[in-house]
């Protein structure tokens, strides 16, 4: 019988926890995250943020991120002469609207990641990287991609 | 039998001079339909809303028996305070916007309209099809339009403002928060952990984190948020370019949400503070606009009071390559 007792109360507290514990969960956004397995040289999401955009026609938002050569200069300039060394990275989302606030729409899942590094030659190298997992992908029209990313000016705050 | 009849005399005897004392009068001033809202939606928040949102109260007969008379006035005043209807005409379209997107938005969390007083008021509950009514509504009110001339310049001004002005601001002393929070400079050298496009009022964000939050989503430590985590949620106006693409406009503002469980306990863990626009003015009257602050992240009560779902930056750390 107190064995019977004993069970039945510690049946009640790990019900009581695990329902304590399931109000309490911790919420990270893999879907929307790089990663290990993803090919890219470096993660990008642990750069400088630099500027975001949304293109709402695909349902999609981007974020640009820099290494710290890139963000400095970012930071002072706003024409698309990158120095030597510079690192940029433009992560692409599907958008979902906000299960949590009807208006917004925040990120799903990572469409494509592109990387512009500024080499040596101070020539631009783009890369893009798309599929689950990340892969880099031939592409042979990039130009007006490289454009497209060094010309986004920063989003400046007081 | 007789003990009986004797405690129900006492009792309408007490209740008969309970009517005695009753609250102040509730000021019931009609209010018209709201100006460019059709009847339907007209309809949906006068029979959900206005009681308590709006001069206009229909009290029932049920509502000015006291006791019931002074917990619905607390209702009403409190109602009134928080949002009102009644200077619909007055404000402008994205104001309005913003009103009607938090109440549709306290609908939606069924914290509106208050479950004690939808119990007793019947007709006060929204249908699944009264909440897809303002739903479209809302939506209707939001498109995306190209930027005019106009709000391209003050786009660049800002941008200008803000690039040749950036090296006066540091160490320049920004007014604290009627709550005593200081203004913290350095945000924008914080890690991303989030973006959120919100069409409803034409802003897009960044959420920014330093690098105790950050550290905590590495170690998954993200559920209570340990003390010294701090957010920085910057809006900037959504630029509406001719291809249709959004990007950053001007500056709109900063919040903080700064994790401290001891200093900041009485309310709910966080000290929170907002600075608007480009000369970084603080937000609220006075310390009381932490209420405002902590109702709307009430919902997410059990994800700390948090809204943004973070990034997983911390597979990215063991990844880098």
């Amino acid at each position: 019988m107190k064995n019977k007792l004993f069970y039945i109360g510690l049946s009640f507290l790990i019900f009581v926890t695990s329902s304590c514990l399931s109000d309490h969960k911790i919420r990270l956004n893999d879907e929307v995250s790089v990663q290990a397995s993803d090919d890219l040289p470096e993660n990008p999401l642990l750069l400088h943020p630099i500027t975001s955009s949304i293109q709402p026609k695909d349902s999609a938002m981007s974020t640009l991120y820099a290494n710290d050569v890139a963000f400095d200069y970012a930071s002072e300039h706003s024409d698309a002469h990158y120095p030597i060394g510079s690192e940029l990275y433009e992560v692409t989302w599907k958008q979902q609207p906000d299960e949590q606030w009807f208006g917004a729409n925040i990120p799903k899942k990572i469409l494509q990641v592109e990387r512009v590094s500024i080499g040596s030659d101070n020539a631009s190298v783009y890369t893009l990287y798309s599929g689950r997992p990340l892969k880099s992908v031939n592409t042979d029209n990039h130009s007006d991609r490289i454009v497209h990313i060094v010309s986004q000016r920063m989003a400046m705050v007081p | 039998m007789k003990k009986w009849s004797v405690i129900l005399v006492v009792l309408v005897t007490i209740f008969g001079i309970a009517q005695l004392i009753r609250p102040k009068e509730i000021s019931n001033r009609p209010l018209s339909d709201l100006k460019n809202v059709p009847k339907d939606v007209n309809d949906v928040l006068r029979s959900s809303c206005f009681d308590c949102h709006s001069s206009e109260t229909n009290l029932k007969w049920f509502d000015r028996i006291t006791p019931a008379n002074f917990l619905v006035n607390g209702h009403v005043l409190a109602g009134r305070k928080a949002l009102d209807f009644s200077g619909w005409d007055t404000l402008t379209t994205s104001q309005q916007n913003n009103i009607l997107s938090y109440a549709l938005n306290k609908i939606l969390e069924g914290e509106m309209p208050l479950p004690s007083y939808s119990f007793i008021h019947r007709d006060s509950k929204l249908s699944p099809k009264d909440i897809n009514l303002l739903k479209q509504f809302l939506l209707s009110r939001t498109p995306r339009k190209v930027s005019d001339t106009a709000q391209l310049q003050q786009s660049n001004i800002s941008f200008e403002q803000l690039q040749q002005n950036k090296a006066k601001h540091i160490g320049k002393q920004v007014v604290f928060a009627p709550n005593g929070i200081a203004y913290i400079s350095d945000y924008r050298n914080w890690h991303a952990i989030s973006s959120s496009d919100r069409f409803d009022n034409g802003t897009m964000r960044i959420i920014f984190a330093n690098d105790i939050a950050v550290k905590a989503i590495q170690n998954k430590q993200t559920n209570p948020w340990p003390d010294d985590a701090v957010f920085a949620k910057t809006a900037w106006k959504q630029q509406v370019n001719a291809d249709g693409s959004v990007t950053t406009g001007a500056f709109v503002q900063v919040e903080f949400m700064i994790k401290d469980s001891h200093k900041y306990a009485k309310t709910k863990g966080w000290g929170w503070a907002r600075w608007r626009g480009n000369d970084l003015q603080p937000y609220g009257k006075d310390a009381l606009f932490t209420a405002e602050c902590i109702s709307c992240h009430q919902p997410v009560e059990n994800n700390d009071f948090v809204f943004t779902q973070p990034l997983n930056l911390h597979s990215l750390i063991a990844q880098s390559k």
